[in-house]
């Protein structure tokens, strides 16, 4: 059985007595399993216009719950009801467009492009010398070998040093995000 | 119109739900179809002549029990059928019960040596008895959709064909006062049928016609 079976037919049974008390307070209940319901099924806005026509499904269709069967039976059928409804009413619009391909991986890219910026804004807060390291280093891919080679540092000088400007990168992004 | 307002519209107003509420619609509906094809058909085609001798053998009580236990037990189906989350699987094996009870009397009716085969199949009728089961019911299968309408069926085409189950043979239970026919392999073929018939009907129109 569901854990909420009881509490919720008791309110029900009160309910249709016509206590209005009880009433709001399963159909505030209920609202929040049919958000969860609908939201993983349906985009956002279809996904409320759900939650409110199971709300109105429930309370004209009230007379037929017998408190002899499970309450959350009862309320699945109907939400279940209303899932395939909204799903008829999408395909008989045809509300999905042809572009719905390209939508979806251009959302990839902008992330990406954001992620870029992100680095670029992080990296010019550090000195231009730190700068440079991590550029060759992380971003071009060149190994410590040849990084030291070229500014004449030592090997073990380059990795302590790229070492710290990462971590005051990360240490930047986490006091950015505790400031928000 | 925000969720939560809808909550406070839908739970301020609240009256108490009459606890007949639920049969009361079926009545309503099943009720009025039914007596509307009683009227029409027994007014326009009228009861057969010898009605008052009919009575007296049993060949009627047949058809009038086979056509009514077949009736209530679709009532008991459309009303589950009109109950989200309620099983349909007790009411539809109690089908078989009255139809297996004709299936046996029209057994031993052709097991009999000296039986005319043909003539206990056919009768006279065969032809358009199931079509004309069919077209009485359909005032009742109205009915039915008035009455489901205003439940909350959850499997359109199921509780269709609920309600053509039910429709169908409370209009063979009609057609049984104006049908001639006596023999049980006539009944369990052609009434069964012309049952089915309007189970069909309903199934399909009920896809679209129940939505709510």
């Amino acid at each position: 059985m569901i854990a909420q079976e009881t509490q919720y037919r008791d309110w029900m049974v009160a309910a249709l007595s016509g206590d209005g008390a009880s009433y709001r307070m399963l159909l505030t209940a209920l609202t929040r399993h049919l958000r969860g319901y609908f939201s993983r099924r349906l985009d956002p806005a279809a996904a409320e216009d759900a939650v409110q026509e199971c709300l109105i499904a429930i309370h004209t269709r009230r007379a037929t719950y017998d408190p002899t069967l499970p309450f959350t039976a009862w309320m699945h059928g109907i939400a279940r009801y209303k899932l395939i409804d909204e799903y008829r009413r999408v395909k008989r619009r045809a509300l999905v467009p042809l572009d719905a391909a390209p939508d979806l991986f251009a959302q990839d890219e902008t992330e990406a492009a954001t992620a870029r910026r992100d680095v670029n804004l992080l990296l010019a807060r550090l000195s231009d010398a730190k700068q440079g390291l991590v550029r060759q280093v992380k971003l071009d891919g060149d190994s410590i070998a040849e990084v030291a080679a070229r500014s004449g540092m030592s090997e073990s000088a380059v990795k302590v040093s790229v070492h710290r400007a990462i971590k005051s990168m990360g240490d930047e992004v986490r006091g950015g995000d505790e400031n928000r | 119109m925000k969720t939560d307002d809808l909550i406070a519209t839908l739970s301020d107003g609240l009256t108490p739900t009459p606890p007949g509420e639920f049969w009361r619609r079926i009545a309503v509906g099943t009720a009025c179809g039914t007596l509307a094809a009683a009227l029409l058909w027994l007014g326009t085609m009228g009861a057969r002549p010898d009605l008052a001798e009919a009575t007296g053998a049993w060949p009627f009580w047949m058809k009038f029990f086979y056509t009514l236990t077949l009736a209530v037990t679709g009532l008991w189906l459309l009303a589950r059928a009109g109950r989200p989350g309620a099983k349909l699987t007790p009411p539809a094996l109690t089908l078989m019960v009255p139809l297996a009870v004709v299936a046996v009397l029209a057994g031993l009716a052709l097991a009999d040596p000296d039986a005319d085969t043909y003539r206990l199949l056919m009768g006279h009728s065969a032809l358009y008895c199931p079509f004309a089961i069919a077209l009485v019911s359909l005032p009742v299968l109205a009915g039915s959709f008035w009455s489901l309408k205003r439940l909350a069926p959850t499997r359109l085409a199921m509780a269709g064909g609920a309600a053509g189950l039910f429709a169908g043979s409370a209009g063979a239970f009609v057609y049984a006062f104006y049908c001639t026919e006596s023999a049980a392999p006539f009944v369990v073929v052609w009434y069964s049928l012309g049952t089915v018939l309007s189970c069909i009907i309903g199934a399909l129109l009920g896809r679209i016609a129940l939505r709510w």
